[in-house]
């Protein structure tokens, strides 16, 4: 059990990051070097500001997907809502954030009420959409016919990831955010990480394992659309 | 070639594509199977199956890409979605990549914006490198190649067709009407599908009349030798063709020194000479412009310089935009300026412009008659129950292609819905000289 954790806790983080920090870089550079003659696809922007108005309109209301798929696009863009806010939320774990939030002028219980409300129901929510996902994929012709198992396995993962975080929310023992600002600190000044108490929590284990081989996939699977489209969408909308 | 030497040359041709371009590796990369293309695809719509689902059809090629080009592929085989080329299977890609229409459709819904028409020109690459074109498509370019045009007709053919047209309309209007050809100096070069010469000339009519009325007869002409823009390089993959056969139109254009291109009803034709040769500068500095005729004579519509009698176009008339002119080229207002103008009853089909339906014929299927029943039952499916809504009884269409599948389509279903192209409706009901043509019947 030592070693697994002294795997998880200490080697790992620095293994993943490092793995998805070059993986990321190496593929946008990546693609940049290919050719890509042009394939405007119309309506096109007629110049550079409504392109980039464009780009935004894709990424950030998922247009295209609005027009094309009306119920995939409802699970799609609540689940990445969803999965933004509990990026940002995230930040609370891994620093103290708190101090930004108190100097807008929020007070410590209000802080804690934020992240237990918001941050518990965006737990729920997500939940529920990965098994929306799962459920589409299984019952819908035309996903299902070309659904292969890595598909399946992305959802799974996310599942799994999200499920140990909302056991760690909602689950009997309270969890103290002290813990864990304490081990990544460690890990961020290279002291002894291996020493953080967080690291018996078992359930924080599995979470850290599985969250932090989702890092190392990102730039090895189709989650890659993370950064992807900005590409895909200009090869097809610029003029 | 035996099964070892085909399937060397697809995977090399596959393993390929990680050099570029860009739009094909990364649509090997980034498809997340979410299903949203099929529901957007007339041949989907057509019949819902896994094999008309345009995800599984790019799949096809990607299995082997991972197999070859991928860690996880070449470490978990099928558990990654990763599959070896079997040779067996050579025939039928020989019919997959040819069930998909190139519209897209699929590339205008895709969250992505994966565009998989590049994936099926990437499988009819690799079918033509083998020699496996279907007979039926690689006669149409071995007559171009050979005669200039995909009719196969002669520069004598083309001027008895010339001057037959010339009587039409003398006949239609009381006045000598010139279709001018070979003229050096000319300021417009006329280039049309042959189609629109040989087999449904109102169109090439229309144009001429426009002229007439403008008083710039001898300002524009055609070739005998260069009549036909159609280009079937795209539509088999082979790039090589693609460029022989455009590069004959750029030097007739040079030689006979004209200023502007004017192109004709044909999608695929402006869309190559246009989007590509122009745009990403195959022969480097034109000396000359490039505009499609319905550009032009819309242009002159709005700016009130020619007159019509709508009275001559009095049934319900629709607009079907071919996809090469909406979604490859951004043009779908010009079409309407005209007929609006000429016709007394237009009406739109739901969705249009670049939102329309594949008539099914495209990507050069329209042509290929083998697969006749796959067009009027899957592909042209969604497109019939458009025309059907309308109530319209002529369908009006800028493009060869669809004309040819669109008409077998309407006359095979026994509609009764005539068809034709845009100048066409323009050339019955524009005035010269006050009055519209007079004529008792249309071909």
């Amino acid at each position: 059990m030592e070693s697994v954790r002294f795997i998880v806790g200490v080697i790992l983080p620095y293994v993943a990051l490092v793995v998805f920090l070059f993986g990321m870089i190496w593929r946008i550079r990546m693609w940049k070097s290919l050719a890509s003659p042009s394939m405007t696809l119309f309506p096109a922007p007629p110049d550079e500001a409504a392109n980039t108005r464009n780009v935004i309109k894709e990424v950030v209301l998922f247009a295209s997907l609005f027009k094309g798929d009306r119920l995939l696009w409802i699970i799609a863009w609540v689940f990445h809502g969803v999965l933004a806010l509990i990026f940002i939320g995230h930040f609370r774990v891994f620093t103290n954030a708190d101090a930004i939030l108190s100097a807008c002028g929020m007070s410590e219980d209000s802080i804690q009420a934020m992240s237990s409300g918001a941050g518990g129901a965006a737990g729920i929510v997500i939940l529920i959409m990965v098994i929306l996902f799962v459920v589409r994929r299984m019952t819908l012709q035309r996903a299902r016919e070309v659904t292969g198992l890595a598909d399946y396995g992305a959802l799974l993962l996310i599942g799994l990831i999200v499920t140990t975080g909302n056991i760690m929310r909602f689950g009997g023992e309270h969890f103290d955010l002290t813990l864990t600002r304490d081990y990544f600190a460690s890990l961020a000044t290279f002291s002894n990480a291996s020493a953080a108490e967080v690291l018996t929590n078992n359930t924080f284990l599995v979470h850290m394992l599985l969250g932090l081989l989702l890092l190392m996939l990102i730039p090895f699977s189709k989650i890659l659309h993370l950064g992807g489209i900005f590409f895909t969408h200009q090869l097809i909308r610029k003029q | 070639m035996s099964d070892a030497d085909t399937k060397d040359k697809v995977v090399n041709a596959i393993k390929a594509m990680k050099k570029g371009p860009r739009a094909m590796r990364m649509y090997m990369e980034m498809c997340a199977k979410c299903g949203t293309c099929a529901s957007v695809c007339p041949v989907y719509f057509g019949k819902s199956e896994k094999r008309y689902n345009p995800a599984e059809r790019t799949d096809v090629i990607r299995r082997i890409y991972r197999k070859h080009c991928t860690i996880s592929g070449r470490l978990f085989g099928s558990l990654a979605g990763a599959e070896d080329f079997d040779p067996t299977t050579i025939e039928d890609w020989q019919k997959i990549f040819y069930e998909c229409t190139g519209c897209r459709r699929c590339a205008s819904y895709c969250p992505f914006g994966i565009d998989h028409s590049v994936i099926t020109r990437k499988g009819r690459a690799i079918l033509d490198q083998l020699g496996m074109t279907p007979d039926t498509m690689q006669q149409v370019v071995n007559i171009s190649l050979k005669t200039g045009n995909t009719d196969g007709a002669s520069a004598e053919a083309f001027k008895a067709a010339i001057d037959f047209l010339e009587e039409e309309m003398e006949e239609e209007h009381g006045v000598p009407i010139r279709i001018p050809v070979d003229v050096k100096g000319a300021d417009y070069f006329y280039v049309p599908p042959s189609g629109d010469v040989l087999v449904n000339p109102e169109a090439t009519m229309g144009l001429a009349k426009v002229f007439h009325v403008m008083g710039m007869a001898d300002k524009w002409t055609m070739s005998s030798k260069c009549f036909d823009g159609a280009n079937y390089g795209l539509f088999t993959g082979n790039d090589g063709d693609m460029k022989t056969d455009n590069k004959l139109y750029v030097e007739e254009a040079k030689d006979l020194e004209i200023k502007v291109m004017l192109m004709g009803e044909c999608g695929h034709a402006y869309r190559i000479m246009k989007m590509m040769m122009e745009k990403t500068s195959w022969w480097g500095q034109l000396p000359f412009k490039i505009i499609n005729c319905m550009e032009w004579t819309a242009d002159h519509i709005k700016k009130g310089r020619l007159q019509f009698d709508k009275s001559k176009n009095p049934q319900p008339v629709t607009y079907h935009d071919p996809c090469n002119f909406g979604r490859s080229c951004g043009i779908t207002e010009e079409p309407r300026v005209i007929l609006k103008a000429s016709c007394a009853d237009f009406r739109e089909m739901h969705p249009n412009r670049a939102e329309n339906w594949c008539c099914g014929g495209g990507g050069g299927l329209s042509a290929m008659d083998d697969i006749l029943e796959f067009r009027m039952e899957v592909s042209g499916k969604k497109k019939l129950e458009q025309v059907r809504d309308t109530g319209a009884k002529y369908v009006a269409t800028a493009c060869s292609n669809c004309k040819r599948h669109l008409g077998q389509l309407l006359e095979h279903h026994k509609t009764g819905v005539d068809l034709g192209g845009v100048h066409d409706m323009l050339s019955r009901s524009i005035l010269i000289d006050g009055k519209a043509a007079e004529r008792t019947d249309y071909v």
